[in-house]
């Protein structure tokens, strides 16, 4: 260990994201490659009845169209990560607004949206439902999902909200929202024979191996798929699972008899890769005077489809979070004519936006600051489980301010402006999934670290490499770390914060493997400096390998493997288990009062991850992850016309995110304690997913503050405000 | 959109006058403006449909490209000349992936034509650094960690140092405003806005 981990280490592949160098999957030149475009169903509910390729096989450069009358035949995938319960173009059935009906193959991407636009599709429709609030009275208990139920019961909830000495019934609501990565999916499809290359904008490899296997069984074995996608323009959970333009274009290319690459249409994201459901939550908290919590019931209904009928979004938090000893959670669903939802950055977001607005809520009813209120219900860790969440809520305090806050509503103004401050809890689980590494140590003295996890932006890269480099005592610019490639060893799919728990196990044991593997060469080499040196008595530091105490006795990495005569490979692995992250955020804001808008101004967080690997990595997850909640809270909202079920802001125009100017500096600090539990990842806990989870309920309660008016509805706009 | 008064500048007659040509279209200049800006730009009429043969001088390379009059400067740049670094994000200038430089201007090269942009130099993030040195701009990025999946990352460097070059880059609040175009979905925005800030620095010395 020389102290590299934990360092905030400039990223490895920064020069090649800055120099345009990185290639990501649409980036790829593939020889006589052939570009796909889709035609998109304009109804929500219904059949085909007829469909005219006539025009769109006659334009110029058209290869082919595919519909559902000559497509190969596929097998749906059995389950997630396969949302979907159908692939489109296999039968006439349409199941939602802009679901594919049929698939051109063209010389040029220009020649291909041109006939895209010549395909003539009749339907026979069925009137729709799309929106929540108009099929409420069909809420029903969808079955468990991955394992998990959706109703929850400790204690006797209703009995003890009964019995409550203050109790806070509330409803708190949160529109469908898309994740729009900027890098919009692609797949290019190669075959060769009976093997097949995807160059995919995937956050799961593996994953979208295996999916793409269950769907071609008829054709192509899963060990004969390779799934490349070494960069990642942007996923946010919308490239985590597996989605039917991945599977159309394999398709399409097998048929077509060439490579085929398609890049969806910022619009038909809105459509083709899920979305964060829509949600109601009732919530109703029950405690005592002194605002201990007695009772929780949570209950949500989510937007499902016709197909599926699988629960995203989890009130983990109302289950995990604070000390109550009687909860009852129920996560219902409605079915609607819309595309299926899906994971979406921080999913537990929507349940706990409704949790931490409430306890703000009961804060005032019982007359303690938010802050001790949440510090009265604290749940401590059990063992072997540390949680440093009274930290976070001490250090973000005091680095904010929060002691000078007045806690009157509306009293405090600055020029024509209100100024409101307000805090939540943040914490989000995170998945552990088995996962193995390769390194290789050449005869050059470098490493070189293989492992199918993925670069979705958190900084993969930089941070294996540092724990290589720190595990084998050797210089940050002797390591190369290769990932994205199924034909590396298997990983974790770089979503549920899973990629550092995941993944730094078998990396830092394949690391130490190698370590002892070159030391072991060595001592028992007798033209090594080291011979007969016990293996224990061996350091290695920058590349070199020193007797402990006489470092003049020395050999290195290099010569070691050169008089080996081959490089030295060795594998590791490291199960890793699952837990949760804390932290606490303080938000200011400055509400003009005529015209309803809102701005945060100021945000100060403070957070638990366990060990931090890379503090410069990890504040760029909070500052993200705080972006993600000012756009959830303040702008975010997709559109659905009830009469038609289509999205009608499919377009970065007005579907608003946050821009520059949106954005206040974020100050992040962190305990940065290692967490026992999560021993194999060297103490540090998934992560990615914490910051921005209390954001919207500290906007809200700031907002709150600022101006008396309490927003249980996202987002919100000025029109809620006035 | 308005645009601030462009300051004369000897270096950039062109860039001024295609900010003319901009501010005409959306038809906020009286006509006579407009008169004097046609007269000043070739006049150039490529045949409809068909492909046609044109040059584009991309970082200082004259290349021979043969494109069909509806292909955009972005596609014709990463389908065609092979020039990846430049994003494709949305296709309808919203989100600033695919910023390039046209003469020192910066524009969203999926909102042009290829052969609109026949005569002028097109920079790309490919043509910034000089062989091993980075742009300072470049640099700044790694530096102060202003991006994290690197998707809008070439537009946000595009954008920032034209964003320099007019002048846009202030104070903190100026760069905030000025580069806003460039959606950052990773929202690495408060690291980009320290970027720019610190490589005006530097390119101004």
């Amino acid at each position: 260990m020389t102290g590299l981990v934990g360092r905030g280490v400039e990223r490895v592949d920064g020069r090649a994201k800055v120099t345009g160098a990185a290639r990501y999957a649409a980036d790829n030149a593939v020889n006589g490659v052939l570009h796909g475009a889709l035609v998109m169903s304009t109804v929500a509910r219904g059949e085909i009845t007829e469909l005219d390729t006539s025009a769109a096989l006659a334009s110029p450069g058209v290869v082919a169209v595919y519909t559902h009358e000559n497509m190969l035949p596929l097998t749906v995938p059995p389950d997630f990560p396969y949302p979907k319960r159908f692939i489109p173009l296999q039968d006439t059935r349409i199941h939602h607004n802009g679901q594919p009906v049929a698939y051109v193959v063209a010389e040029t991407l220009e020649q291909a949206q041109e006939a895209a636009t010549l395909v003539r599709v009749r339907y026979r429709v069925a009137p729709p439902t799309a929106l929540l609030a108009d099929a409420l009275d069909e809420a029903f208990l969808p079955r468990d999902f991955r394992g998990r139920p959706n109703e929850t019961v400790r204690g006797d909830a209703a009995a003890a909200l009964e019995r409550a000495e203050v109790r806070v019934e509330q409803e708190y609501t949160s529109p469908m929202q898309h994740h729009n990565p900027i890098e919009p999916h692609t797949t290019t499809a190669v075959w060769d024979g009976d093997s097949l290359t995807l160059y995919e904008s995937a956050q799961g490899v593996v994953l979208t191996r295996m999916v793409v296997a269950q769907a071609f069984a008829k054709y192509v074995l899963e060990q004969d798929i390779r799934v490349v996608s070494p960069y990642l323009g942007g996923g946010f959970g919308a490239k985590g699972p597996t989605w039917s333009h991945t599977l159309l274009t394999a398709a399409a290319a097998r048929l077509a008899r060439g490579p085929v690459k398609l890049v969806l249409t910022r619009a038909q994201m809105y459509t083709m890769n899920g979305h964060r459901a829509e949600y109601r939550r009732g919530l109703r908290l029950g405690a005592t005077r002194q605002g201990r919590l007695t009772a929780i019931v949570d209950t949500s209904t989510a937007q499902l489809t016709r197909t599926e009928e699988s629960i995203y979004n989890t009130s983990n938090s109302t289950l995990h979070l604070y000390a109550c000893p009687n909860v009852h959670v129920r996560q219902l669903g409605v079915r609607l004519d819309l595309p299926t939802s899906s994971y979406m950055r921080s999913p537990e977001t929507t349940a706990h936006f409704g949790l931490e607005t409430a306890l703000d809520e009961l804060s005032y009813e019982v007359g303690l600051d938010p802050v001790e209120l949440r510090v009265r219900n604290h749940l401590p860790a059990g063992p072997p489980a540390s949680k440093y969440l009274l930290e976070c809520y001490r250090m973000g305090a005091k680095a904010f301010g929060w002691a000078r806050r007045d806690p009157r509503p509306g009293v405090t103004r600055v020029g024509d402006e209100y100024v409101g401050w307000g805090m939540a809890t943040e914490t989000h689980t995170y998945n552990a999934i088995p996962s193995f590494a390769e390194l290789t140590i050449d005869e050059a003295g470098r490493a070189t670290l293989r492992v199918a996890s993925q670069e979705i932006g958190t900084g993969t890269y930089t941070v294996l490499t540092q724990v290589v480099a720190d595990g084998l005592g050797m210089p940050l610019d002797h390591v190369t770390t290769l990932l994205g490639d199924t034909a590396f060893p298997a990983a974790a799919i770089s979503a549920g914060s899973s990629t550092m728990p995941s993944v730094v196990g078998p990396v830092s044991t394949a690391a130490r493997n190698a370590r002892d593997a070159v030391v072991a060469i060595a001592v028992a080499d007798p033209r090594s400096p080291l011979h007969g040196v016990p293996a224990a008595d061996v350091v290695a530091e920058h590349g070199q390998l020193f007797v402990r105490g006489d470092r003049r006795r020395r050999d290195s990495y290099r010569d070691v493997v050169r008089r080996h005569g081959q490089a030295v490979v060795v594998n590791g692995s490291g199960p890793n288990t699952p837990g949760h992250s804390f932290g606490a955020v303080f938000v200011e804001v400055r509400v003009r009062p005529r015209l309803g808008a809102v701005r945060v101004s100021r945000v100060v967080a403070a957070y638990d991850p366990g060990r931090v690997l890379n503090h410069r990595t990890a504040h760029g997850q909070v500052i993200g992850g705080v972006t993600w909640g000012i756009g959830f809270a303040l702008m975010e909202h997709t559109v659905v016309d009830r009469n038609t079920a289509r999205v009608v802001n499919p377009t970065l125009s007005t579907y608003l995110v946050p821009v520059c100017a949106d954005t206040p500096s974020v100050e992040s600090y962190f305990v940065d304690r290692p967490d026992p539990a999560s021993k194999p990842a060297l103490g540090a806990r998934g992560f990615g997913e914490t910051p921005g989870t209390g954001v919207p309920a500290a906007i809200s309660n700031a907002i709150f503050h600022a101006t008396g008016r309490r927003l249980r509805d996202v987002p919100f706009t000025q029109d809620k405000l006035l | 959109m308005t645009h601030d008064p462009v300051p004369e500048r000897s270096a950039h007659t062109r860039r001024t006058v295609l900010k003319s040509t901009a501010v005409a279209a959306a038809g906020t200049v009286a006509a006579a403006n407009l008169t004097s800006v046609a007269a000043a730009e070739p006049v150039r009429t490529v045949a409809g449909g068909g492909p046609v043969e044109i040059t584009l001088s991309v970082n200082g390379q004259r290349r021979r490209v043969v494109v069909e009059p509806r292909v955009t400067l972005l596609d014709a740049l990463r389908e065609r000349l092979g020039l990846t670094g430049t994003k494709k994000g949305c296709d309808r200038g919203e989100c600033g992936a695919c910023t390039v430089l046209v003469d020192g201007e910066r524009i969203k090269s999926c909102l042009t034509l290829a052969v609109m942009r026949q005569d002028t130099e097109i920079t790309t993030v490919e043509g910034l650094a000089r062989g091993e040195r980075l742009h300072p701009v470049q640099a700044a990025f790694i530096r102060h960690d202003a991006f994290q999946c690197g998707g809008c990352t070439p537009g946000q460097i595009m954008s920032a140092v034209a964003c320099i070059d007019e002048g846009h880059a202030g104070s903190e609040a100026e760069i905030r405003e000025w580069m806003s175009g460039n959606l950052c979905r990773c929202a690495a925005y408060q690291n980009i806005v320290a970027a720019v800030a610190d490589a005006a620095k530097e390119v101004r010395r």
